[in-house]
């Protein structure tokens, strides 16, 4: 089976998206599975790129929301993915989609994986499952904990269900995850962030609360 | 001076015959083809706050919402979403809310930078908006709300933009 695996992180490197599609990519390095790896982090995509994935048998997006939807560089590659997919009379393809979210609640992610699934739809592939992640801001710092374990024992459990899901090309309910952390920890730790990284840049605390 | 915010994706003849004379109050957003899209930095947070780091067009748009007391978002439907233009607009405006979280109707969202009270209207447009694609823009609309904490006064779907004329403004 032929496994894209694509990050729509416009950063190119340490993204949330990245560890994600890293972790899930252990579950599916098995029964000669072939796995490429693309990352969306552009606004247009070659004929090569998409010529390579319309030969693939499950597409797997992994991106953050912004503003509650899907990132704009990765909606105008989506958009041209859609007129390529659409000229394409025999295909059979199943999508996968793992968005996370700064916000605490997986939940938030639920518009932009109903936007996945309206894609799916618009140019003509299977919808498999949607995997909703919150907290996501804090992804990279835990990349070295094992999942399953700790603040990621709710991914690991997630992780699993849509790996068997991929694996058997089957369709599952959408799953809404947050960290294994409390919330209020999460909130502080994040402020403290903002404020770490203003004042490595040479400003002050104050200056987070700046107008114009 | 408070003033109106339209943005939107239409193309220029069309615009104006939609607009044939607008108000010096009101600003407009239109895709001059040069936008460049957000990169995740969060520089307009903790390098250069209320201001995307971006210097395009774009950069200032934070500042043009905290001015503002109505924001008109003209934008074709793309899977129950914003254009890429419009959404790559409203991707480079996050400078108008605060890194903080706040904790809003039970939920996590951003804290307030300004004090400003914003009112959206929503126009979709599309010739094949699906009965999915219109609950999900609809939904997107109201969580755009509470992130921003603005109100919605209207969310409008029609099929062709020619049926704007005369009824926005």
């Amino acid at each position: 089976m032929k496994i894209a695996l694509i990050n729509g992180s416009p950063k190119i490197k340490n993204s949330a998206s990245g560890c994600l599609l890293k972790e899930l990519k252990a579950f599916l390095e098995h029964n000669n599975n072939i796995i490429s790896e693309y990352h969306f982090n552009k606004t247009q995509l070659s004929r090569e790129e998409m010529e390579q994935l319309a030969q693939c048998n499950v597409l797997i997006f992994a991106f953050p929301i912004y503003v509650d939807g899907i990132p704009s560089h990765l909606l105008n590659c989506l958009m041209q993915l859609e007129s390529f997919f659409s000229a394409i009379e025999e295909k059979n393809i199943i999508v996968y989609s793992i968005v996370n979210c700064g916000f605490y609640e997986g939940h938030q992610t639920a518009i932009a994986i109903e936007m996945m699934r309206n894609w799916c739809i618009k140019s003509g592939l299977c919808w498999g499952q949607g995997v909703g992640v919150g907290a996501g801001g804090m992804l990279v710092s835990i990349k070295n904990v094992s999942i399953g374990y700790g603040p990621k024992k709710n991914l690991g459990v997630a992780f699993k269900k849509l790996a068997d899901n991929i694996l058997k090309r089957s369709s599952g309910e959408d799953i809404f995850i947050t960290a294994n952390f409390p919330r209020i920890l999460y909130k502080l730790a994040a402020e403290m962030g903002w404020r770490k990284s203003i004042k490595a840049n040479g400003l002050k605390r104050k200056d987070l609360f700046l107008k114009k | 001076m408070q003033m109106r915010l339209l943005i939107h994706d239409l193309k220029s003849d069309d615009f104006q015959k939609i607009f044939p004379d607008l108000s010096r109050d009101t600003m407009v957003i239109s895709d001059n083809g040069t936008i460049h899209y957000c990169v995740g930095c969060f520089g307009c947070w903790v390098k250069t706050p209320a201001v995307c780091v971006i210097r395009d067009s774009y950069g200032d748009m934070g500042e043009y919402l905290s001015k503002c007391n109505e924001v008109i978002i003209i934008s074709k439907c793309c899977y129950g979403g914003f254009s890429p233009f419009v959404k790559n607009v409203l991707d480079r405006s996050i400078s108008y809310i605060h890194p903080y979280f706040v904790i809003r109707n039970g939920e996590m969202h951003h804290r307030r930078r300004y004090n400003n009270k914003i009112d959206l209207k929503v126009w979709f447009y599309g010739e094949n908006i699906t009965e999915k694609e219109r609950i999900t823009a609809e939904r997107l609309v109201k969580a755009n709300a509470v992130n921003l904490d603005c109100s919605v006064s209207k969310v409008t779907f029609i099929g062709s933009i020619k049926e704007m004329e005369g009824l926005i403004l």
